[in-house]
């Protein structure tokens, strides 16, 4: 990973050379909460810059960490990426394409094909067993039901839950939860997995297993994990520290 | 991509299908099963309220004595075609019945066929000038035969078998004044078998025709309109006082034999009218009772709108609760019309699962009505069930769904993911 010259934007690599090599690319990427319908849009008229002039990249195969404070901006690096939030201004461009550019419904289909979400709080359909849970984005996808299930089924048993398929999320303890999600996002194979925070929720030794899990999830993979929590991102490559909505070093 | 093509298309709408229902299924029995079992317990109490509501409508149409016979097939004029509607005066009457019934009885599968005609008539008693005890009676004419029919819910056999004033048309053939009458006619009439009475009026000539009591009946059969005087007279003598005998009316036929043949036969004399087959409640007879039409009228309209507002309310609330599992769906790929599909799946489905409890409810309700109402103060049938209201709740229910649905589809609609996820 590097992070890009942000004075050197437009002259330097432009987006469709770096988009040949990289699997995420934020190029110039400001972000203004209070401008459009996000986290704070509602009643609002005050603006709140969430990121400024952020410029990363991260390739396939790297794990890139993102640290810093609550409202730093990380989870709006993670969401931008993931196409749930469309910057004020700048590009980003996932595996060559760039998200900005792209329709709602666009954006959608990208995030199916290419992103895989782990949140902090694990987010899984209560009433779905853990084995429906792993094969929801396969619904999206037109998978058949016969496929969706075994492939539920190998990716539970790869995240040591094979024995835990037709339990209710209510069923399972937090690390188990989070294994159930991490497995759910690697459901349709993403190029791409963002993590916010997916140990928050966990206590040391179960979030291990979890990290542990993260860091097996493929040579080809490009993981963007975002934590303030130094054992998290010690499985990091690569870490970003972010202050103010502002990258202010490259820890790696 | 695999969901570029129809194999995909079709496994993507079934896998919707399939979560939604799984996850309703779990819903009711496991994680959610106070609000599932509020949401279909309002549907199935509306269901079951409109199903009995519609029963004692159905009941108070299919009730009057004059309907009342053991025919096979009744041949009964097409409602709302004749001008004859637009003063509500009278209703559309069958032309050339006497002749056309004869046809009827010679077609082969078919035993008898009588018209019928029913005329409200004052009787006096013929005792002496001063007249005796006077009363409004429904007549009803037949042209009996020498079986044992049931017409009015009186026996024909009291009569003389066939319509000798008939004369082939001529309406001068020789009277039978004969007159059988139910319990009812024959107390309101203080009448004894033998006794004469005449017809008071001046619509006719012949309004001084006497009938003669030739037997006093129960209205078998008819126990809840036991109240009702009605009695039985040849046709052609009917005819004759009304003033029918000109075109031959008759307010129905009535054709017994077998009940296909009967029902064809029906069907070829008169191809413009209704036939109607024996065959227990018929709801048809809905819209030809115009109070208990209206009563059913309104159970309907009532019952869609509080079962809608029931379903988007208990919908809206859901899926308010749902707005994180709607956020998560966006978030893992699922497009605005995917997640809507869930939405109104499960709204649907909840429907639906609310009809089919509303119609065990409602058949239960109907029992109980009758039950209750027969053992107080009813003396007849005052709810039935027919095999119609399964259908009828079903669609009930699915209309009011999609009434309902476009609720909780705006909740769903606006869900902000990055709220949701964000927490």
């Amino acid at each position: 990973m590097k992070i890009l010259d942000r004075s050197g934007r437009g002259q330097s690599a432009s987006p469709d050379e770096g988009a040949s090599t990289a699997a995420v690319r934020l190029d110039d990427v400001t972000h203004e909460y209070g401008t459009d319908s996000g986290r704070f849009g509602s009643g609002n008229d005050r603006t709140l810059t969430a990121l400024r002039d952020v410029s990363l990249e991260v390739q396939p195969g790297t794990i890139v960490g993102l640290k810093g404070p609550s409202g730093s901006g990380k989870s709006t690096i993670l969401h931008a990426v993931s196409g749930l939030l469309v910057p004020t201004s700048g590009s980003v461009d996932l595996l060559g394409t760039d998200l900005t550019a792209l329709s709602d419904r666009e954006r959608v289909r990208v995030r199916r094909e290419h992103v895989g979400i782990v949140f902090q709080r694990f987010h899984l359909l209560p009433s779905l067993t853990a084995r429906a849970n792993v094969a929801l984005p396969l619904v999206q996808a037109g998978v058949p039901r016969t496929e969706r299930r075994e492939r539920a089924e190998h990716l539970l048993e790869q995240v040591g839950l094979g024995d835990r398929t037709t339990h209710l999320p209510g069923e399972l303890s937090g690390g188990e939860r989070q294994r159930v999600a991490i497995a759910r996002s690697l459901s349709t194979d993403p190029d791409v997995i963002v993590a916010d925070e997916p140990t928050g929720e966990l206590d040391t030794a179960t979030g291990a297993e979890v990290l542990e899990l993260l860091t097996s999830l493929g040579d080809d993979r490009a993981v963007l994990v975002a934590s303030h929590d130094s054992p998290t991102l010690s499985i990091a490559d690569d870490v970003v520290r972010l202050r103010d909505g502002m990258v202010i070093e490259d820890a790696g | 991509m695999r969901d570029d093509d129809e194999e995909g298309r079709r496994s993507r709408w079934r896998g919707i299908f399939g979560v939604s229902t799984r996850r309703l299924w779990k819903q009711a029995t496991t994680t959610r099963t106070g609000r599932m079992a509020a949401s279909t317990g309002a549907v199935a109490l509306t269901i079951a309220i409109l199903l009995v509501v519609t029963g004692i409508a159905l009941a108070l149409a299919n009730a009057g004595v004059v309907s009342q016979a053991d025919a096979e097939a009744t041949v009964v004029p097409e409602q709302g075609e004749t001008l004859s509607d637009v003063g509500g005066v009278e209703p559309a009457q069958l032309g050339a019945a006497n002749e056309r019934a004869e046809r009827i009885r010679e077609r082969e599968g078919v035993d008898h066929a009588s018209p019928v005609l029913v005329e409200t008539v004052r009787l006096e008693s013929a005792q002496g000038d001063d007249g005796g005890e006077s009363g409004l009676v429904l007549l009803v004419g037949v042209v009996p035969d020498d079986e044992e029919r049931s017409v009015a819910g009186l026996p024909t056999t009291g009569l003389e078998p066939g319509d000798p004033h008939y004369a082939g048309g001529s309406y001068d053939g020789p009277r039978t004044g004969e007159l059988v009458l139910s319990d009812a006619a024959a107390e309101r009439l203080d009448a004894a078998e033998d006794e004469e009475f005449r017809v008071v009026g001046n619509r006719t000539a012949t309004d001084r025709t006497t009938f003669g009591v030739a037997e006093i009946d129960a209205a078998a059969g008819n126990e809840r309109d036991a109240d009702v005087p009605v009695a039985l007279v040849h046709l052609s003598e009917l005819q004759s006082i009304s003033g029918a005998s000109a075109g031959e009316l008759a307010d129905r036929v009535l054709v017994w034999g077998d009940a296909d043949a009967a029902a064809t036969a029906g069907e070829d004399a008169y191809p413009n009218a209704t036939v109607e087959t024996a065959g227990g409640t018929d709801p048809s007879q809905l819209f030809d009772d115009g109070l208990a039409f209206a009563t059913s009228l309104i159970a309907l309209v009532v019952g869609v709108a509080i079962c809608a507002a029931f379903v988007a309310t208990t919908m809206g609330i859901t899926v308010n609760e749902d707005r994180r599992m709607l956020a998560v769906l966006e978030a893992i790929g699922f497009p605005t019309h995917s997640r809507l599909a869930v939405v109104g799946v499960s709204t649907l489905l909840t429907t639906l699962l609310g009809a089919v409890l509303g119609i065990a409810g409602g058949v239960l309700g109907v029992l109980a009505v009758d039950a209750v109402a027969g053992a107080t103060v009813a003396s007849r049938t005052v709810a039935v069930v027919h095999p119609l209201f399964v259908p009828y709740a079903f669609a009930v229910a699915f209309v009011s769904g999609l009434v309902a649905v476009p609720y909780p589809l705006v909740v769903a609609a606006r869900t902000n993911v990055l709220a949701e996820v964000g927490r």
